[in-house]
């Protein structure tokens, strides 16, 4: 009885989205009360997240794994859902008879990602991912004006449904394969076989599923469409909660294949590559800053790839701390997006003229933001790019590291091109105000010091993350 | 080689804190007291120079090598060290940076257009040449030198002149281009060294194989040249003078660009001897064709920024000639140069600065008789001009020595060629001096009244370091001296 402990976390999320359906059935709570109910419940997420972090043990005949790679990245989900809620105050962009499903949605959403960072064996792995990707398709729906953005969602739905499809065709033939669907038992027996090439595909294929959940090229077709077709809430929800369970699951998942096959990081090296480059080239051309955050978003799963392509407990350990500061860079972009635009409107570059006039506050916090996802020290951003390069020179990827840096520039000059309109820009039309809240306001705060704290000090962080990698591969 | 761990006064924490707590300070001033902005970041550029004057002071000669150590573990899975120190080839760098920002901040006292910003800005920047200046802990330097470039995109976008934007982004571009090889040759560097430590010194030790040397010393070369403005890496740096305003001008053309000279001269040299050894043909053919090149096109210019960016960049390539000797002199030379090119770039740019903002222009053809109007403003000028020439009596005529005298035994060819080119620059300087400041009197100007003397003053102090070192030379040489007498032999 004592394993239900284990199982805290996703059972806290699982009461919350049952608190929101009842709420949802009622339909007589206003909007007001339902966001400030949304904030408490999901702050004490977080807290519920951290209680658990030491947690050890499995559950459910060995199919679930809870260790400190699973409760760090379950810590970042809880982190990233109460930061989105937090941001949720105006939900123009959503019906407001919908606010109950919106957040009941976004909680299931999140644990099925929390069951996912745990999971250690194929078919849990495969429930997850889709009890997570439902509700996405469905966030992604909400956003009024079907008719304009109808298009987007059934794209998603249609690609993701099509890399479903792909990735249990792979997990069938890794069962095929290593006659198992457990993760522990495949370890042992995969590397032996990757010379196979059933092996080689049904990795491959199970892989292109999470790929498509994290965005690396070429499975990268639907984030720009869903970015921007997305009300901005589900757009930075996307943008960074459920980043975290992809980074997570293709670290667990690469992980197994033990680093034995040349020819499987060759194919890694190539689609990391592939999307740092693909990524920021196009993002060079956006005029819409959430189109623009999506391409970088693609970049930024390349630079991750590095970390993990070097298939070391430090190469993983730098990946999880990109992941960390990912999250607090990209969503510190996305908060300031949220309050310029509070009718729910998709932001053009242009219209942040004049930002450090109308409020300066929100216009360092986008620029350090971007800063930290140019990865200019001594933002968050440049220790993370500085430990995944570091892990990738320990294994002589010399090559591969100034490639990344070459991209890390080109990405510099479209993010230069933002904080230039904020800071620079007179603004061709008087622009209303930005209203800032104090919860806004504590948070940004908030936000910008985390970014040069763990930027500047990240002794402990490197230690939490190795001890992380470290449980991952024991 | 013993630590004194944390002994002492950490007084090179205390000269970075200067700059950090002005930031700090400055972004909690309201932003229309412009005045007291001001008037606080006078008073903790004033500090930094007091403390930087105390330390050369107090820096032993006699016993030399690495004095004021703070060194303590920052990050323990990577092996970073928060490890300052200061020798001889770091400390007139930090006099230099001090007086810069000093004067800078000076110069830029009529500034009205968003003066709270600028100023966090400058800070900002001089905190990252100072870290880079006092680290010795590689994953320090590059941080502090990626602090010092980004503040300038703002800088020159925000407050700059002539083609601001365009000028603003191709420096920006092209400084971060070059720590596209930075980076890389860092951690590859610390890879190679089993992955454990970035202390320059423990690396140095280590020693690496030469073929490791030869790839990380090139890299790190190119890298910083940008920086130092080598050719053909220079084209960011006339038209990024030109778009900045005053005080960033004289900071980056006096301080930054030598940021990249010395990280050639103390990661490049230091950790890659054998690569110095394997490509110093190389850098002495780059440096000879930058001396040259610079001082040819310098002499078509009719802008008066642009004749000065040319001649920075000629004068950088005494610099890297200088380097590429592996001689006690000629590296002796090359610290010296950058110290007194320094000190002579922030007055030509200071000088200049006045008398843009007066005229609000500054194109030689326009100009004209200056000297009859306003004696004094010129008078700067035709110093630093004097100076650039390399005239006896000022600092950079002894670092020209140096390097010359250096680099003609080495190189017999390339050092000839490099003496000519400074003829040609002696001649384009004068050709500058005579149309703008003597010649036909231009009666648009004549209103304009001399420079006052609390505008003058940032001036004066820089004329007052060209001439003292340039009388007492031995004062910075026997420091200098300190460190790259051990060094060369090491070699």
């Amino acid at each position: 009885m004592m394993k239900w402990v284990l199982f805290i976390p996703e059972l806290y999320y699982v009461l919350m989205a049952a608190i929101f359906f009842a709420l949802s059935v009622q339909r007589k709570v206003e909007s007001k009360r339902l966001y400030s109910i949304a904030v408490v419940l999901s702050g004490v997420g977080v807290l519920v997240a951290v209680l658990c972090a030491r947690l050890e043990g499995m559950v459910f005949f060995d199919a679930y794994r809870v260790d400190l790679f699973s409760q760090v990245f379950k810590l970042l989900l809880a982190i990233g859902t109460f930061w989105v809620v937090l941001t949720c105050s105006e939900l123009e962009s959503i019906d407001p008879r919908q606010h109950a499903e919106f957040f009941m949605f976004m909680f299931i959403c999140t644990l099925g990602m929390m069951m996912l960072v745990s999971s250690v064996e194929l078919l849990t792995i495969y429930v997850s991912v889709e009890l997570s990707s439902y509700c996405l398709y469905l966030l992604v729906a909400m956003r009024r004006k079907a008719d304009m953005f109808a298009e987007t969602a059934i794209k998603y739905f249609m690609i993701g449904a099509a890399a479903s499809g792909f990735m249990v065709f792979g997990i069938s033939y890794l069962f095929g394969v290593a006659q198992t669907t457990y993760v522990a038992d495949l370890i042992k027996v995969l590397p032996g076989m990757l010379d196979q090439p059933a092996a080689i595909v049904g990795l491959v294929l199970a892989l292109s599923g999470f790929f498509f959940k994290q965005a690396l090229f070429p499975f990268h077709i639907w984030a720009p469409d869903v970015y921007q077709g997305a009300s901005n809430q589900v757009t930075t929800y996307i943008a960074t909660a459920s980043k975290m369970a992809a980074a997570a699951l293709v670290i667990r998942f690469v992980g197994f294949s033990g680093g034995e096959s040349a020819l499987f990081i060759k194919l890694l090296v190539v689609l990391s590559v592939l999307s740092m480059t693909f990524g920021n080239l196009v993002a060079l051309i956006q005029k819409d800053i959430k189109r623009l955050l999506a391409y970088s978003s693609i970049a930024h799963a390349g630079y991750m790839m590095i970390g993990i392509l070097s298939m070391s407990q430090r190469g993983y350990a730098s990946a999880i701390y990109y992941a960390i500061a990912y999250l607090i860079m990209n969503f510190a972009c996305f908060m300031v997006i949220l309050k310029i635009a509070d009718d729910g409107h998709n932001l053009q570059i242009k219209e942040l003229a004049g930002l450090h006039k109308r409020s300066p506050l929100m216009a360092m916090t986008l620029m350090l933001g971007l800063f930290g996802l140019a990865g200019i020290p001594p933002t968050v951003g440049f220790t993370g790019k500085f430990l995944v390069f570091a892990a990738a020179l320990e294994k002589g990827y010399l090559t591969l590291v100034i490639i990344g840096m070459i991209n890390a520039t080109i990405s510099l000059y479209y993010y230069l091109i933002v904080i230039k309109a904020a800071y620079l820009l007179e603004p061709v039309r008087p622009y209303p105000p930005v209203m800032v809240d104090r919860w806004t306001q504590s948070l940004a705060i908030f936000l910008v010091l985390a970014m040069v704290y763990v930027g500047v000090f990240p002794d402990q962080f490197v230690a939490l993350t190795e001890a992380a990698a470290r449980s991952l591969l024991v | 080689m013993t630590y004194m761990e944390m002994a002492h006064f950490p007084i090179l924490t205390a000269i970075l804190m200067s700059t950090v707590l002005g930031l700090i300070v400055i972004m909690f001033i309201p932003a229309d007291r412009d005045k007291l902005v001001k008037q606080v970041s006078l008073f903790f550029s004033g500090v930094g120079l007091i403390l930087c004057l105390w330390l050369y002071h107090a820096y032993d000669v006699q016993k030399g090598g690495l004095q004021f150590v703070e060194r303590t573990l920052w990050v323990k899975g990577l092996g970073i060290y928060w490890f300052l120190a200061v020798d001889g080839i770091n400390l007139p760098m930090l006099l230099l940076t001090s007086v810069v920002l000093f004067t800078g901040v000076l110069t830029m006292w009529e500034l009205e257009n968003r003066v709270k910003e600028f100023f966090a800005f400058t800070f900002l920047l001089v905190a990252g040449v100072y870290g880079v200046f006092m680290s010795m802990d590689l994953f320090w330097i590059f941080v502090w030198y990626d602090v010092s470039l980004f503040p300038m995109y703002p800088l020159i976008a925000i407050w700059g002149g002539t083609r601001k934007e365009y000028g603003g982004m191709k420096l920006t571009l092209y400084l971060l281009a070059g720590s596209v090889l930075i980076l890389p040759a860092i951690i590859y560097l610390w890879a190679q060294g089993g992955g454990v430590t970035f202390d320059i010194f423990e690396l140095q030790r280590m020693g690496f194989a030469p073929q490791v040397q030869n790839i990380a010393f090139l890299m790190l070369y190119l890298g910083f040249g940008v920086l130092a403005g080598v050719w053909p890496f220079h084209t960011w740096s006339p038209v990024g003078h030109v778009a900045a305003p005053t005080a960033v001008s004289m900071i980056h053309a006096g301080v930054l660009m030598k940021l990249g000279a010395y990280g050639i001269l103390r990661l490049g040299m230091t950790l890659c001897p054998d690569g110095l050894v394997y490509w110093a043909d190389l850098m002495a053919l780059l440096a000879t064709i930058g001396i040259v090149y610079g001082a040819f096109v310098g002499l078509a210019q009719t802008d008066l920024k642009y004749v000065i960016g040319y001649s920075s960049v000629s004068h950088m390539g005494i610099v890297g000639l200088g380097l590429s000797t592996m001689t006690v002199n000629g590296i002796n030379g090359a610290v010296f140069q950058m110290f007194a090119h320094g000190v002579m770039t922030a007055l030509f740019f200071s000088a200049v600065g006045y008398i843009y903002d007066k005229t609000h222009t500054k194109m030689i053809p326009e100009l004209g008789g200056l000297s009859r109007t306003m004696p004094i403003a010129s008078a700067f000028f035709i110093i630093a001009a004097f100076a650039g020439i390399g005239v006896p009596c000022m600092a950079s005529f002894w670092a020209e020595l140096l390097v010359f005298v250096s680099a003609v035994q080495t190189y017999p060819v390339r050092g000839t060629f490099a003496v000519l080119g400074l003829v040609v620059s002696a001649l384009f300087m004068l050709r500058v001096v005579q149309k703008t400041f003597y010649g036909e009197k231009n009666e648009k100007w004549a209103h304009i009244p001399d420079v006052p003397m609390y505008l003058a003053s940032p001036r004066i102090i820089l004329v007052g370091v060209i001439l003292f070192f340039g009388l007492f030379p031995r004062i910075i040489l026997d420091v200098i001296q300190s460190a790259v007498i051990p060094f060369v032999s090491s070699l």
